[in-house]
């Protein structure tokens, strides 16, 4: 592989007599690219966090989250312990420092691993700040300032997203911090305030109360939009039992900064038109993202965006407006904002370009996992789509509420664990959509996703033969309908 | 071409010396198997990877240290409560490292030069 030689501008690049394959790929991919491509060092957000290779997922987004989360589950398992005969020193102290500084070495692992994969893979990786000069022609900008010109056969735009933050409330940028931040702090946040209601928002929140801090989620309407609303109130009730202060139709106003360092953040409850007001060390703004392709130049190659989201629009083969040049992941409209969608995506574009491959992406029956305190895993259908699409006479919902074998001797409470299979009517009653919220969610909801691929229905749900005792188990027992109107609690063994 | 400067110890209470010592600088470490009377180490992929590593040391872009730590017998590499394994995270041979990063590299890839490279180059 020829070595790219950095030039001034305005000299073009020489072409070479046959076209090279050249898969150039601007910022940061999340999965193992298939070919060479080129990757971007993220611009510095307002705290001026920065990062390796990996993407959002690996660096402030599922990685550090599941580890915090995991932290967290600890402190609840250290409280629980002396129940079953440990003799620990109680109340246990967290040390934020240390936790951070391990999680944050094992995500600097894992940008190496990716540096040597790429390295291994022989994928020329120039990190630059890139932009389209036209639809053939990208420039890239060296952090010593140094401008490279590239031009492919193929482009493939992997930028992802970044947290929003709000533009209308004062001292936003200027005092609050965001998902790219929280991961890299070296100190505790403190009594912190997240803002937003997404499931970035609720599991910040969660895992923050769960190591200790004084915690309080501000959510504008409802929680967790998009996802099935029962199972949203149910996560969020079990974090309102469990020390997080949930604020409900409030929306913030103002961000100001005491002299002693902490924040006054004025609010307005929409619930009683009063305003109110509060005194936190960290405000974390969860309530949203937007992607990342303002510093590309989509207009210069002629890539289209949705105007409002302004994502690029792509077809099912993730190509864009311009028919050499693709999208994946976040920055594309349409897609479910999820890691493994997003690699999956990726390597099937490159078997399609290189391997003769005509295999789509199939979006539909994505399994996902809201790491919630309690964990709600999801794949399907929510009861709202599948009543929107079928109607109400279609549907049967099975469900149950069920307590965990492990929630017994410590008697923790179990009020929120409950499992919903929204199912056609009609025998053999194929199943839309499995949810279920409990511990170990994503682990429980896995193999379950495998059966919804296969065209599962509710009469093989029901012959087949529990592992005991889990929690899992409580799926394949459903046998009370929400139709029935009976009860849905579980008597256990 | 920076200059660098190799310090060789054996076993880890010397390798720690030579860290502390160092402090402040860039350091490389390389962990093989410990040579015999001959000169010959125990861990032929060690032998194989050591040329590749001097060769890619002379890239080396700033000015560093090059710590040569020979580890101790095959008995002592072998025995899971040695101190490499324990305090330091090392647990095959050749392994080379940027002390203070999670940057290293292990086994066959210790000879590869293009890695090798990186390693030594990229910051």
């Amino acid at each position: 592989m020829s070595v790219l030689q950095a030039m001034a501008l305005p000299a073009m690049p020489q072409r070479q007599p046959q076209p090279t394959k050249e898969f150039l790929n601007t910022p940061e991919k999340q999965g193992t690219p298939r070919a060479p491509w080129m990757a971007v060092r993220a611009p510095p957000p307002p705290a001026g966090t920065r990062w390796g290779l990996g993407g959002t997922c690996v660096n402030v987004g599922c990685i550090p989250k599941k580890l915090m989360h995991q932290a967290a589950l600890l402190g609840g398992a250290i409280r629980d312990a002396g129940r079953y005969g440990w003799e620990v020193a109680q109340p246990a102290r967290h040390d934020w420092s240390k936790m951070a500084e391990a999680i944050q070495n094992h995500v600097r692992s894992l940008n190496w691993g990716h540096r040597v994969q790429l390295q291994e893979r022989k994928v020329k990786y120039l990190n630059v700040k890139a932009r389209f000069i036209d639809k053939h022609t990208v420039l890239g900008v060296s952090k010593d300032k140094k401008e490279t010109l590239l031009s492919a056969d193929h482009i493939v735009i992997a930028t992802g997203g970044r947290p929003r933050y709000p533009t209308l409330i004062q001292g936003a940028s200027e005092y609050g911090i965001t998902s790219d931040d929280i991961f890299w702090l070296k100190e505790s946040p403190g009594k912190t305030l997240v803002v937003g209601a997404s499931y970035v928002a609720l599991e910040c929140a969660g895992f923050l109360t769960g190591l200790g801090l004084d915690t309080t989620i501000m959510i504008r309407s409802i929680p967790l939009r998009g996802f099935d609303q029962q199972m949203a109130s149910l996560v969020t009730d079990h974090m309102a039992s469990h020390g997080t202060r949930i604020l409900r139709g409030c929306t913030p106003s103002r961000v100001a900064r005491l002299p002693d360092g902490r924040l006054q953040v004025t609010w307005e409850d929409r619930t009683c038109g009063k305003e109110d007001s509060g005194v936190f060390n960290t405000v974390l703004w969860a309530i949203g993202r937007v992607p990342e392709t303002r510093g590309l130049n989509l207009e210069g190659a002629g890539v289209e965006t949705n105007p409002e989201s302004q994502k690029i629009l792509v077809d099912a083969r993730d190509t864009t407006s311009v028919p050499h040049i693709y999208a994946i992941g976040d920055v594309a409209e349409g897609r479910p904002e999820l890691t493994p969608t997003a690699i999956m995506a990726g390597k099937l574009l490159a078997q399609r370009l290189f391997g003769g491959s005509s295999d789509l992406m199939d979006y539909s029956n994505v399994p996902t996992t809201v790491f919630t305190p309690l964990e709600y895993g999801c794949v399907g259908l929510s009861e709202e789509e599948a009543v929107a699409r079928h109607g109400q006479e279609q549907i049967e919902v099975y469900h149950a509420y069920y307590k965990p074998l492990e929630f017994t001797v410590a008697e923790q409470d179990a009020s929120q664990c409950y499992i919903k299979m929204v199912c056609l009517r009609q025998p053999p009653q194929p199943v839309l959509g499995l949810h279920f919220l409990g511990p170990n969610a994503g682990e429980v909801t896995q193999g379950f996703a495998l059966g919804i691929k296969c065209g599962a229905s509710y009469e093989q749900v029901i012959r087949t033969v529990g592992i005991h005792p889990t929690c899992a188990e409580e799926m394949v027992k459903l046998r009370i309908s929400k139709r029935s109107g009976l009860d849905p609690t579980v008597t256990g063994c | 071409m920076a200059a660098y400067q190799e310090v060789c110890v054996c076993g880890f209470e010397e390798f720690n010396q030579a860290v502390e010592q160092h402090e402040g600088k860039r350091i490389f470490a390389l962990f093989v198997g410990s040579k015999d009377t001959e000169g010959n180490s125990w861990c032929p992929l060690c032998t194989k990877a050591e040329p590749v590593i001097r060769e890619g040391l002379k890239s080396a872009s700033q000015e560093c240290v090059f710590i040569y730590c020979q580890v101790g017998d095959k008995p002592y590499w072998r025995d899971p409560n040695n101190d490499f394994r324990k305090k330091l995270n090392v647990t095959s041979v050749p392994t080379l490292l940027k002390y203070g990063t999670p940057k290293k590299l292990v086994d066959a890839e210790c000879r590869q030069a293009n890695l090798v490279e990186m390693l030594f180059c990229e910051d």
